[in-house]
């Protein structure tokens, strides 16, 4: 990559021979199939629709510099401005609120001129960063305490809620996923871990009957609500709240084994599909390429996840850890979502598929988190000197 | 993470591999519900999305047009404007069910006030939330300009969303009355009910699954590669044998022998004993399919095929064919006929005559009943009923119609007794169609083949390819050429001199033909009615080329009863008529003694009929202004005109209306006085008089 070769070849060293091939095809592959698949998507939509396909080129030209230049800069500068990244994220959180626009019933988006962003989703990432730098500053090696998790679980809550005002509920629960998954990699003194099992049953339990009311009359919306009871009621009302859903395995279903080929999906063809290039791109996918082609696209983002988990294994420190692990579980939580969301095992929240659905802030997230997987990787063997003299390697 | 102690190394990796796991299981869950979804239901999900394309409740294919033999319109659909309603559009943006309740109420409020409908039962049909319901069918103009503005952002503070005006198809019989009861109707649901509509439903109706006509969610046509306009889902169109001309004449003169006679009801079939065409058919009373809703059941009903009765006299022409043919009996031979009463078993017949010996020809002149049945017992009981079975009667003739009655040759199922076999041979005791004695009289007249009768002359798809033909097929050799032909020399008896049928008889033409004069069984007092009985005459012309044969039955006449005296006129004018509509001008030296009706006003035309004063063959070939030069055609000015008029003058000019719209003349394309080829189609639109 002459990115890389532009770049100081005196600060990449060693870490530029350990380039991350598998990874690089991995997403690369993803990318050009998403792109593929949204030209399908968008094939037989109004002429204005039809440019999206080359908009996500563009995005996915921007995300990939933006992640060169991630993977560039050694990862212990981002352990540095941990909390600044963080603050950062958590401020353009609260702009949303001064400039954000309401589009239906949610504003997520801070217009600056004709450009739009969506910081809920770079929050995401921030928050990965700053949980690694928590962690990683505070090993804890005789395990935690509750006390101890008191800072990430705030770290973790404060973007949560405001993203739940937006609201947002799939990112908010992105984000709550992605602080699980990484905690569960912590250890936690066997004490604690008791009382944190019986606070979260008797939380889930008792107060969850008096939260759950709480929450479902004064905090979800009415399309929240609406979406939850036709999950739990799937045959209730299929012309009605469930249309998505039911649409959207109509298409699924129809693909077969097989699939009817590329652009030739009929449901999608025919716009029986609804939101193809958000929220559904799967069905289109899964109705040109049928079932082999959901086993393919399945296990290319099961790569994807389980190789950052082996990023994650092999990393030098803590921080690296953490963040691979962070990245991996993002990735995986998007797909798992969007996925059980069109298969229908799971209720219609609205979170996008990596590299597949239409969105700037999205692609470019997902794009600067692999180039954040990429840093770590690249760098396993690798340690700048200063740090490892801090470290005790030298 | 190599910087730890080996045995906190361990621990973390055991964590990783566990997650590794809990993560490669979700993914696991995502293949098997993908499985689910794509393999195990696949099929049903499958049907699904083929239903969901498929939806043809939107917009029929448009229904194909019956034309007669000469591509005149019999029945045409128009397309009307029908207005629906997709009830989750409209409530599209509306949350919580009370908004949504008091978006309905007004929505149906402002809609019912527009089209004139009852709200409260406007909102229970748009309360089920269908993406699909039907508000009214058949709007007017002005009504639908009211719709338009009810979705209108300019013109309403709060437009309705989700309404949809969609032309609908429309059945329109330019023709009103003229062969309804062949025709039948279409119900508002665009299903045929009775006649043709009924019988060529599926053809007409067209086939949505023939080509891959698909829809998309918004009900708009898509199609598969290759096909690229609607009319290939069309319906087929059906080209008739009936002639328009014809079929207009005979109804006429049914109606008018209804009204004269007082009838009850009245029937009449002409057909080419040639080629076994139906040229018409009618039914008196008749009604008009515009207005199906008004008339009544009975008179929907197409007699000629429906009805069976018994026949009388008319069956002596078969039982003498018969008995001609299997040489029981010769046509020197002299019959004596008892003079006027004869002793059967304990019963006695009687004639109206009193004859003593007479010819064949002379029996069947006079219609001696005792001549008859001696003729039919020398033929004996199983040579007359299988002589009936092969000129077609007791059997269906097969038309393309519904309803069709066989009629009934041994009504106890088993061979005749004795009385039974000489009634029968005199037409008693037994019941036929009016059809059926059209086509065995054709059997007489073309020499003895029974054809099988053609109603549809072609049938071509919606781009006009010929998708199938109705052609003469001759079901059987009844009797041999020589017998026919004896037997229609004695029928020519019939209406000369003192034969019953002289009613019949034209100046310049010979007919063949019988009179007869059924009884009727009274059902009020279980006997053969003394008062209820049918007249008819079945018979042809020319009698030495035939080209016609024409059968008139006329059910329960109450003034007069004489078959021929009843039947006989009406045969004979709508003979006069069809023949000079057809061209057919009498063969030069035929001697024909002139008749002479002073009393009978029909008979002015017979004067002109005259052979001297007839017209050229050329001209009476040509009725005046009906073709154009052969290439191209100026097209008329049709502006103000209704649907009907506009058809017929560009019919007549030789062109193909195309009509959209209801109501008067708009606009047509191409304009008035324009040139274009003949047979080329000139674009109608109309819209109701406002």
């Amino acid at each position: 990559m002459s990115a890389y070769g532009l770049s100081s070849s005196r600060l990449l060293g060693r870490a530029r021979e350990n380039f991350d091939w598998a990874l690089f095809l991995c997403s690369a592959l993803l990318a050009v199939v998403g792109v593929v698949n949204l030209y399908s998507a968008t094939s037989v939509v109004r002429a204005s629709l039809q440019e999206m396909y080359i908009q996500q080129i563009y995005w996915l030209v921007v995300g990939g510099i933006l992640a060169t230049v991630v993977a560039a800069i050694d990862y212990r500068h981002y352990e540095r401005l941990g909390y600044a990244l963080y603050a950062f994220g958590v401020v353009l959180l609260v702009l949303v609120f001064i400039l954000g626009r309401d589009i239906r019933g949610s504003s997520r988006w801070i217009y600056i001129g004709s450009f739009s962003l969506q910081p809920s989703e770079f929050m995401k990432l921030f928050l990965i960063i700053a949980l690694a730098k928590h962690l990683h500053d505070d090993p804890k090696s005789e395990g935690r305490t509750l006390v101890d998790l008191i800072v990430p679980v705030l770290l973790t809550i404060v973007p949560l809620l405001l993203i739940l005002l937006q609201p947002d509920l799939g990112t908010a629960l992105i984000l709550g996923l992605i602080f699980l998954t990484v905690s569960a990699l912590t250890r936690i003194q066997r004490k604690s871990l008791y009382w944190l099992l019986g606070g979260i049953v008797g939380i889930g339990g008792g107060g969850g009957a008096l939260f759950v009311p709480l929450l479902w009359n004064n905090v979800l919306k009415e399309y929240q609500r609406q979406r939850i009871t036709a999950f739990l009621n799937p045959e209730s009302n299929i012309q009605g709240i469930n249309w998505h859903a039911y649409n959207a395995r109509v298409a699924i279903g129809n693909g077969g084994w097989t699939g009817q080929g590329f652009m030739r999906g009929t449901q999608n063809q025919y716009l029986f599909l609804p939101d193809q290039y958000s929220d559904f791109p799967f069905p289109v996918f899964a109705e040109d390429w049928g079932f082999l082609g959901s086993i393919v696209l399945v296990a290319l983002y099961g790569f994807l996840v389980l190789w950052s988990i082996r990023v994650a294994a092999t990393s030098k420190d803590r921080f690296g850890a953490v963040l691979a692990v962070g990245v991996g579980a993002l990735i995986f939580w998007h797909a798992f979502f969007n996925l059980g969301m069109a298969t229908g095992i799971l209720p219609v929240v609205g979170v996008t598929l990596p590299l597949f659905s239409y969105g700037g802030s999205s692609i470019v997230t997902v794009m600067m988190g692999i180039g954040l997987l990429m840093n770590v990787s690249m760098r396993r063997f690798y340690v700048a000197p200063g740090r490892a003299a801090r470290l005790g390697y030298m | 993470m190599r910087n730890l102690d080996p045995k906190r190394a361990k621990w973390i990796r055991l964590r990783m591999g566990v997650l590794c796991g809990v993560m490669g299981l979700g993914l696991g869950g995502l293949v098997s519900s993908a499985y689910r979804v794509q393999v195990e239901d696949g099929p049903k999900w499958r049907e699904t999305a083929e239903r969901q394309r498929l939806r043809r409740l939107h917009i029929e294919p448009k229904r194909g047009t019956i034309l007669d033999r000469n591509g005149t319109p019999l029945a045409v659909s128009v397309e009307v404007p029908s207005v629906s309603a997709d009830v989750v559009e409209m409530l599209r943006g509306v949350d919580g069910a009370a908004p949504q309740e008091a978006a309905l109420r007004d929505a149906s409020t402002r809609i019912a006030s527009a089209l004139n409908l009852d709200a409260n039962e406007l909102y229970g049909r748009f309360a089920t939330k269908h993406r699909f319901v039907w508000v009214k069918r058949r709007i007017s103009g002005e009504e639908a300009g009211l719709l338009r503005d009810l979705g209108d952002a300019k013109k309403q503070p709060h437009p309705l969303k989700g309404l949809a005006i969609e032309g609908e198809g429309h059945r329109y019989y330019p023709g009103r009355e003229l062969a309804g009861p062949v025709l039948g109707f279409v119900a508002p649901d665009g299903l045929g009910k009775d006649g043709l509509e009924l019988a060529m439903d599926d053809e007409l109706r067209g086939h949505v699954e023939e080509v891959k006509g698909l829809r998309d969610r918004q009900g708009r046509l898509i199609f598969s590669e290759g096909v690229t306009d609607e009319s290939a889902l069309a319906g087929h169109d059906v080209y008739l044998t009936i002639d328009e001309g014809i079929q207009h004449v005979a109804e006429r003169e049914l109606d008018g022998a209804r009204g004269t006679y007082e009838t009850k009801g009245a029937s009449i079939t002409v057909l080419d004993p040639n080629t076994g065409e139906i040229l018409a058919m009618a039914s008196s009373p008749g009604y008009n399919p515009n207005d199906y809703g008004e008339s009544e059941p009975d008179a929907r009903r197409l007699r000629a095929v429906t009805d069976r009765f018994e026949p009388g006299s008319v069956m002596k022409v078969f039982t003498f064919a018969a008995a001609l043919a299997a040489g029981t009996l010769k046509p020197t031979e002299q019959i004596y006929c008892e003079h006027g009463s004869y002793a059967l078993g304990n019963i006695t017949i009687h004639d109206t005559h009193l004859n003593d010996w007479l010819t064949p020809t002379q029996i069947l002149a006079r219609s001696s009943n005792i001549g008859a049945l001696k003729i039919g017992l020398g033929l004996g009981e199983p040579g007359l009923y299988s002589a009936f079975r092969r000129f077609g009667f007791g059997e269906p003739t097969g038309l393309p119609l519904p309803g069709e009655a066989g009629g009934v040759l041994r009504p106890r199922g088993r061979p005749w007794f004795e009385v039974e076999t000489a009634n029968a041979s005199y037409g008693q005791g037994i019941s036929v169609t009016t059809v059926q004695l059209a086509l065995a009289m054709g059997a007489i007249a073309n020499g003895g083949r029974l054809l099988e009768p053609v109603l549809v002359h072609k049938v071509t798809d919606g781009r006009g390819q010929l998708v199938r033909e109705g052609v003469p097929r001759v079901r059987r050799e009844v009797v041999p050429p020589h017998v026919a032909k004896m037997v229609t020399e004695m029928l020519t008896a019939v209406v000369e001199g003192d034969g019953t049928g002289v009613e019949a008889a034209m100046t310049g033409f010979r007919v063949a033909g019988k009179t007869a004069t059924g009884q009727k069984f009274d059902s009020a007092t279980g006997k053969m009615s003394m008062e209820k009985f049918t007249a008819s005459f079945v018979g042809f012309v020319p009698a030495e080329r035939p080209r016609l044969v024409i059968a008139v039955v006329l059910d329960e006449p109450m003034i007069g009863h004489a078959g021929g005296n009843l039947a006989g006129p009406v045969f004979r004018r709508v003979a006069e008529a069809s023949l000079r509509y057809l061209g057919v001008t009498p063969a030069p030296g035929t001697k024909i003694a002139k008749v002479t009706r002073a009393n009978d006003p029909a008979d002015v035309t017979l004067t002109v009929m005259h052979p001297k004063d007839a017209p050229e063959p050329a001209a009476a070939a040509a009725p005046p202004g009906v073709l154009p030069a052969p290439g191209s055609v100026k097209v008329p000015d049709l502006t103000g005109l209704g649907a009907r008029d506009a058809v017929k003058a560009i019919t007549q000019a030789g062109l193909m209306p195309q009509i959209e719209g209801s109501g008067r003349l708009v606009r047509q394309n191409p304009a008035a006085g324009a040139s274009a080829p003949k047979g080329s189609a000139v674009r109608l639109v109309l819209e109701p008089a406002s």
